[in-house]
């Protein structure tokens, strides 16, 4: 743990936006969504440590409520991508035949749609509530944690301590979660860390594009909206949503990397 | 006879993380000039980094601490980086343990040996890839245009230790040093290719440092016999006395392992 | 080679059933009918275009058979007309192609010309400051969201220095300029985002050329290409660039969905009239066929582009090209 700087740094990131994420109602300086007519546009000072949005409110404030929908997207869109990958992973990996050519071949079919093509379609006729864009990118990203499973338990398989067990006739749910998917739990671990990365920086874009989470609840992406106009005017609108994004995905990353270590793996 | 290969005190050393490991520590080796030299030793003993060290091809993370490296009266270890490689593959060439591995997949073979031929002579291309099916040839290739034209992954391990011998040829070496050339072909094929070697080597009058764990090898070709253990020379000696009277507790060891496989 | 290709072709086969077959599903997920739920989400749907609309799906027929009809039209590249305009949808799509693909070839052609020399100039001395500093930089810009670093770059090259347009293809006298005057406009406009649009690509890319190339460099012949007296340049660029470079191809076909869907966001922060807008736009005017159709053609040009991958990686690399 000590020695490894990379999983250090980026619990520590991650670590710190957690807590602003749960105690945001407790530690933000003021409400995210009251307008202030009195204090427009305004760079940061001691009163507004980040400034305030074309509507006056305290863009620390936003940013910060911003951290709760962000990481409760990418958690919760990976755990549902990661969940699909486990169950068809293991079950494609396991069975093998007819069973993984139809699971399989169902992926690479996914995978030939652009990600954000199937997104914005779903959401085109959709409400995007906070929940559906969960889910929608849960649905559209549980392929590539799928092959990695699959690949996992295939190579497992062929291990002696699983045909041991099949040889005293164990049943096949109980040698999938006894044995494979803890044993491919660390590659996993690391993909649904990327996974996340990757799901904020989709549920920022999303946003920022206007077809994701909906004013007035602040999402970094949807802050980022205002920055277009109010470019070459307000610097802190750009800068600091991004910078949230940005650090927020390294932390991910840097856990990713940390995590390859510790399983001892690149 | 001068020799044509003086090594002293050879030390060589290897970074692992934080950790040195001494791969070679104060090797001694002479080699004459036409001889076959068999270096032997169990495999860690250092003999492949020895072989490595004589042109300095160590692995980024070796390097050679101390010693004396002299080839044909010059100081190998004193050479700058383009006199070394007029002596790389012009006057020393190697042959390794798998040759599919070491030959590039994506270039054919005839280029490959091509190559070596336009580094050092003054050839076309053309004429180039002539000298190589010629070079083919010589190493009893049949059809030698047809395999200049094929990829190592289209060919036997056998071919390919054959075109591998005829590119390290290209250029008349005067030491051809065979790192383990046989230990992954088959026995059959393993003598087809050491009769190969001590043909060509007759016939070109190079000398010959062959790399290997197994004595019987240094019994059928070897002129003299040096045996390493734990980065030294522990013994040489001519072959015939090697095997009647040896004097190193591990080539007793070595010669008592060869005699037991020669049993079954 | 040609058993490969076979192979492949036929491949492809389940892959096209799959991707209609999910596509008209989507056309059928929301609950009710498409023709309802456009109604009731866009008034400006009158009744013509709903029916005009059930005849474009056969909503009257079972489901088998409206899939079979759609497939019909599909194969004769007939996706309806637009709501917004009542154009037919594949004529907008046409037009739009150009400034996409304009953009797209550019970016990976910087991709490649950057991305290689870097990986390549990083896994020579792994661990040495250039490296370093290379890495640090490929991190930020793998971890920026690609939109935020448009909003950045616009900031400062378009808004503080005045140097680049921040948006449109082309000026609005453009009509007047004359030729070096045109191509120099339309390079400007387009320099951001082709740069923004080649980020992602050029971070993955370096990233996956080092590793492979530090692989490479490790491999026997490499030894063997240094044993034969080959100087180092010549060593690292044609024995081991040969082997390291090749992967890359299959890389490109894979990076094609991303392309496209990124191609939505920065075509929309530069307000470039390219598919990606294109696409926005359809989806909030909520335009049915439109949308429908650029998932469709997404989806097959991502598999068209993986196969031509496929197939011009088996001819590159001789391993397959000529396998016994």
């Amino acid at each position: 743990m000590m020695k490894n700087k990379p999983l250090a740094a980026g619990l520590a990131v991650i670590g710190l936006f957690t807590l602003i994420a749960l105690f945001a109602p407790l530690i933000s300086p003021y409400d995210p969504s009251v307008i202030d007519q009195n204090h427009l546009l305004e760079a940061p000072s001691r009163a507004h440590p980040l400034g305030t949005d074309g509507l006056g409110r305290d863009l620390a404030s936003r940013i910060m409520f911003g951290a709760r929908i962000s990481l409760s997207i990418g958690l919760i869109a990976v755990g549902i991508a990661t969940a699909l990958g486990l169950l068809f992973g293991s079950v494609a990996g396991f069975y093998g035949g007819a069973l993984d050519g139809v699971i399989m071949r169902f992926a690479d079919i996914m995978l030939c749609f652009p990600t954000f093509f199937l997104i914005l379609a779903v959401v085109a006729f959709m409400e995007s509530s906070i929940f559906n864009i969960m889910a929608i990118i849960g649905l559209t990203s549980w392929m590539g944690p799928s092959r990695l499973i699959r690949g996992e338990i295939l190579s497992l398989k062929e291990r002696e301590f699983i045909q041991a067990e099949r040889a005293i006739g164990a049943s096949n749910g109980r040698i999938i979660f006894k044995h494979l998917v803890p044993n491919a739990i660390g590659p996993v671990l690391v993909n649904a860390t990327l996974g996340i990365a990757g799901a904020i920086l989709l549920e920022s874009g999303l946003s920022f594009l206007g077809l994701g989470v909906q004013p007035p609840t602040p999402s970094w992406g949807n802050i980022l909206i205002e920055s277009k106009s109010t470019l070459g005017v307000a610097w802190w609108i750009t800068v600091f949503p991004g910078l949230a994004i940005l650090l927020t995905i390294l932390g991910f990353n840097f856990i990713a990397e940390g995590l390859k270590k510790v399983f001892g793996y690149n | 006879m001068d020799n044509l290969l003086e090594i002293r005190n050879l030390k060589v050393q290897f970074f692992l993380g934080s950790r040195t490991f001494a791969a070679v520590n104060g090797a001694d080796l002479d080699i004459r000039g036409g001889e076959t030299l068999v270096l032997a030793g169990e495999s860690g003993s250092g003999k492949t980094v020895t072989a490595l060290s004589i042109t300095r091809m160590l692995p980024p993370n070796g390097a050679i601490l101390e010693g004396r490296i002299r080839f044909n009266g010059e100081d190998v270890l004193a050479m700058d980086e383009e006199s070394l490689r007029g002596v790389r593959g012009k006057e020393i060439a190697y042959i390794f343990q798998e040759p599919a591995s070491y030959l590039n997949p994506v270039i054919t073979v005839g280029d490959q040996i091509a190559e070596a031929v336009m580094l050092h002579q003054r050839k076309t291309k053309q004429e180039a890839g002539r000298e190589a099916e010629r070079l083919l040839g010589l190493v009893k290739i049949e059809d030698p245009r047809r395999v200049s034209l094929d990829y190592p992954h289209q060919l036997s391990g056998g071919m390919n230790q054959r075109a591998f011998i005829a590119m390290s040829l290209a250029c008349r070496p005067r030491l051809l040093i065979a790192d383990e050339p046989t230990t992954s072909l088959d026995v059959t094929i393993e003598a087809q290719i050491l009769a190969l070697l001590m043909e060509l080597k007759a016939a070109l009058g190079f000398s010959l440092l062959f790399i290997t764990h197994n004595l019987s090898i240094a019994k059928r070709i070897a002129d003299r016999v040096c045996v390493m253990y734990r980065g030294k020379v522990v013994e040489t000696a001519a072959t015939s006395e090697l095997f009647t009277s040896p004097r190193h507790f591990h080539t007793k060891e070595l010669i008592a392992a060869y005699e037991k496989i020669g049993r079954i | 080679m040609i058993s490969y290709i076979v192979r492949r072709l036929l491949g492809i086969i389940p892959l096209l059933l799959g991707i209609t077959i999910i596509s008209f599903a989507i056309i059928h997920l929301a609950p009710g009918k498409p023709t309802v739920l456009q109604e009731s989400m866009n008034p400006k749907v009158s009744l013509e275009v709903q029916q005009r609309l059930e005849k474009l799906y056969g909503l009257d027929k079972p489901l088998y058979a409206q899939y079979l009809h759609w497939i019909k039209m599909l194969a004769r590249f007939d996706f309806g007309r637009s709501y917004g305009d009542g154009r037919p949808v594949l004529d907008k799509i046409l037009e739009r192609i150009p400034v996409t693909l304009t953009i797209n070839v550019l970016s990976i052609l910087l991709i490649l010309l950057v991305a290689i020399p870097l990986g390549v100039r990083c896994a020579l001395k792994p661990g040495s400051l250039f490296d370093t500093a290379a890495t640090v930089i490929v991190f930020l810009f793998f971890a920026a969201p690609t939109f935020w670093l448009a909003l950045l770059l616009m900031q400062l090259f378009g808004i503080q220095l005045h140097w680049l347009p921040i948006s449109g293809i082309k000026s609005l006298d453009f009509e007047y300029f004359s030729f070096p005057q045109k191509a120099l406009d339309l390079i400007s406009h387009l320099a951001l985002p082709v740069f923004v649009s080649a980020i992602g690509g050029l971070a993955g890319i370096s990233r996956y050329m080092r590793s492979n190339m530090i692989d490479t460099l490790n491999q026997p012949y490499i030894y063997t290409a240094r044993a034969k007296g080959l100087s180092e340049r010549k060593v690292v660029y044609t024995h081991a660039m040969r082997n390291a470079v090749l992967p890359i191809v299959t890389i490109l076909g894979l990076s094609l969905p991303g392309l496209l869907g990124g191609s939505v966001i920065f075509e929309s922060i530069f307000a470039l009239p390219g598919i990606g807008r294109l696409f926005y736009e359809a989806v909030m005017m909520r335009d049915y066929p439109l949308i429908m159709a650029e998932v469709v053609l997404g989806a097959l040009l991502t598999m068209a582009g993986n196969l031509v991958a496929d197939i011009s990686y088996a001819y590159v690399d001789p391993r397959i090209r000529y396998k016994k």
